[in-house]
């Protein structure tokens, strides 16, 4: 549901057993004692790198829109996004 | 001499001696590729138009003297990285008929150093693999052997370099999508240190372990395309603010330095006697050269493999989210509601192991699953960075294979995904760390070539490079261009 990949009858069966053995292998994480341990989210030590608040030449909305499967008076255009009630 | 069997080097003497013209070497390629690409299939798309144009700038600055050494060299390109207005689809489907408003920073600036791009790369699905087998298209051979894989992700690139279709190549490097290929076709191939190359016009598939790195015929030539693409990019705000030294040294040779064997990635399961044989060998000749040997330990390289595959998938289903069928690419229209247009957009759009590779990043990173394997898992990279910061105290880099097999049937390892993801044992470890490694041909067994990996502490790649090169030189290894 939360991954929106639109599993099929059948689907199931087949990713269950191979993330079942995926999952198995992952578990011996839990052997590890990680108590003390702080995580890593990443790898370099840059943080909050923030850089000037500068307008600056960005993509055109024609251009932004370009790839649009469906566009609109300068829009995306998707299906209703509401129930009629 | 044949043009498309030289190296960077070479070629960049004699389209400044005139021997021939940048346009000249750009149909010489096509050529080739006409010539061996229908059994290979390194390509995706060709840039015919592109590459002429740049071929004919190319011949101009080369005309009134202001050539650099990648001016008129052909180059290929992964596709995962953004070319304006050249259609890239990471070698999915669900990106069929992208064309990129823009381009991004690392090719940009090969561009502007006078590059030749000659087309686009096949690779696993949004980089996702370890054979090219997962791509949305068709799988890419190895040079050596048509019933192989190439490696992966960036076996097309990989495989155009082996197979003297084009002189350098660009791929992306995950948890060993460069190296591994490398070894797999017999070519030069690194990864940078994590924050070295800007990620700006990469389709991200795991944002905290992506780098990009070129494929090479010689350790110089690797040096220079780095040097070329290395960086600070405003436009990614992890790319690094650092002095451009990643060829300092580089012909400074290994007498003295100490090179770390861990034994762990010795002992590694399935590793093959012929790619032991040939490493071994490779450890004497650098030992001969003056290094000295130092047995290293990384404890915790029975865990890394567990922890990568948590967060590489974590990652991915955060960054795939994008592709829902609203802004670019794939689109199922007649959906009745937006739900409906994400779901069966993504149903027809991703294959299998992007599939299996979300489905996991949600799962673990749900709620009441997030502590359990996310957390836990980005604590145990702690305890895999530790162990190379604790192995490095005792040497300046760390050597061993690439990978513990070379390039194996394609379709063996398809049925069972956990097989896939051991090839990147040696490799992973490396992303998790965000460290450099290069993987330079080390000789064959079974007729297919063998890689040895060094690493190096993070922004060594100098380091690194300076292993490489003096291996390459000791042993006199020319890289060769299979199917002669």
């Amino acid at each position: 549901m939360l991954a929106r990949i639109g599993l099929e009858p059948g689907d199931e069966e087949f990713y269950a057993d191979q993330l079942s053995g995926i999952l198995d292998h992952i578990d011996r994480l839990q052997q590890l004692n990680t108590d003390h341990i702080a995580p890593t989210a990443q790898v370099v030590e840059v943080t909050n790198t923030l850089r000037e608040d500068v307008p600056r030449p960005c993509l055109s909305q024609e251009e932004a829109l370009a790839n649009a499967p469906a566009a609109v008076d300068g829009f995306f255009r998707v299906p209703s996004i509401q129930e009629e009630t | 001499m044949d043009p498309t069997k030289l190296t960077i080097g070479e070629l960049g003497q004699l389209l400044r001696d005139r021997e021939f013209s940048a346009q000249e070497l750009v149909l010489l390629h096509f050529d080739r590729i006409e010539e061996v690409d229908g059994e290979v299939r390194a390509y995706l798309r060709l840039t015919q138009e592109l590459a002429y144009e740049q071929a004919r700038i190319a011949d101009l600055a080369i005309k009134t003297g202001e050539a650099g050494p990648l001016t008129g060299i052909p180059m290929a390109v992964k596709d995962v990285l953004c070319v304006k207005g050249v259609e890239t689809t990471a070698g999915s489907q669900i990106l069929r008929g992208f064309k990129p408003p823009y381009t991004g920073t690392a090719v940009q600036r090969l561009f502007d150093a006078g590059a030749v791009m000659l087309g686009v790369t096949n690779c696993d699905e949004f980089a996702m693999g370890s054979s090219t087998e997962n791509s949305g298209y068709f799988p890419t051979h190895n040079p050596w052997n048509f019933d192989r894989v190439p490696g992966g992700s960036s076996g097309g690139s990989a495989a155009a370099v082996a197979a003297g279709a084009a002189t350098f190549g660009l791929g992306t490097d995950t948890g060993g999508s460069i190296r591994q290929p490398a070894a797999l076709c017999g070519v030069v191939g690194m990864k940078p240190t994590y924050g070295r190359v800007s990620r700006y016009g990469l389709i991200a598939f795991a944002s905290s372990l992506d780098q990009i790195g070129p494929f090479t015929r010689s350790v110089e030539d690797c040096a220079l395309v780095l040097e070329t693409m290395t960086g600070h990019d405003p436009l990614d705000a992890t790319s690094a603010n650092r002095p451009n030294d990643v060829r300092r040294d580089l012909a400074a040779g290994v007498e003295g330095m100490r090179l770390g064997l861990p034994k762990e990635y010795f002992d590694v399961a399935g590793m093959e006697t012929g790619v032991k044989v040939a490493v071994d060998h490779a450890l004497r000749v650098l030992e001969s050269a003056g290094a000295k040997l130092v047995e290293v330990s990384l404890p915790h390289t029975d865990y890394g493999l567990a922890a990568y595959y948590i967060i590489a998938p974590a990652e991915c289903s955060s960054n795939l989210a994008r592709f829902d069928g609203v802004k670019f690419g794939m689109s199922e229209q007649d959906a009745q509601n937006i739900t409906d247009l994400y779901t069966r957009t993504r149903r027809k759009g991703f294959g299998t192991e992007v599939r299996r590779r979300v489905m996991l990043g949600t799962y673990a990173l749900s709620s009441g699953y997030y502590d359990a394997y996310y957390v836990k898992a980005q604590k145990v990279r702690t305890l895999i960075k530790r162990d190379f910061d604790e192995a490095f105290a005792k040497c300046d880099a760390i050597v061993s294979a690439t990978s513990p097999t070379v390039a194996f049937p394609i379709g063996s390892k398809t049925q069972d995904p956990l097989s896939m993801y051991l090839c990147d044992v040696l490799t992973l470890g490396g992303n998790l760390a965000g460290l450099p490694g290069v993987s330079i041909p080390c000789g064959m067994s079974e007729g297919l070539p063998v890689g040895l990996q060094v690493l190096a502490p993070q922004w060594r790649e100098d380091i690194a490079l300076r292993v490489a090169r003096a291996y390459e030189v000791a042993s006199d290894m020319r890289v060769e261009v299979a199917l002669v």
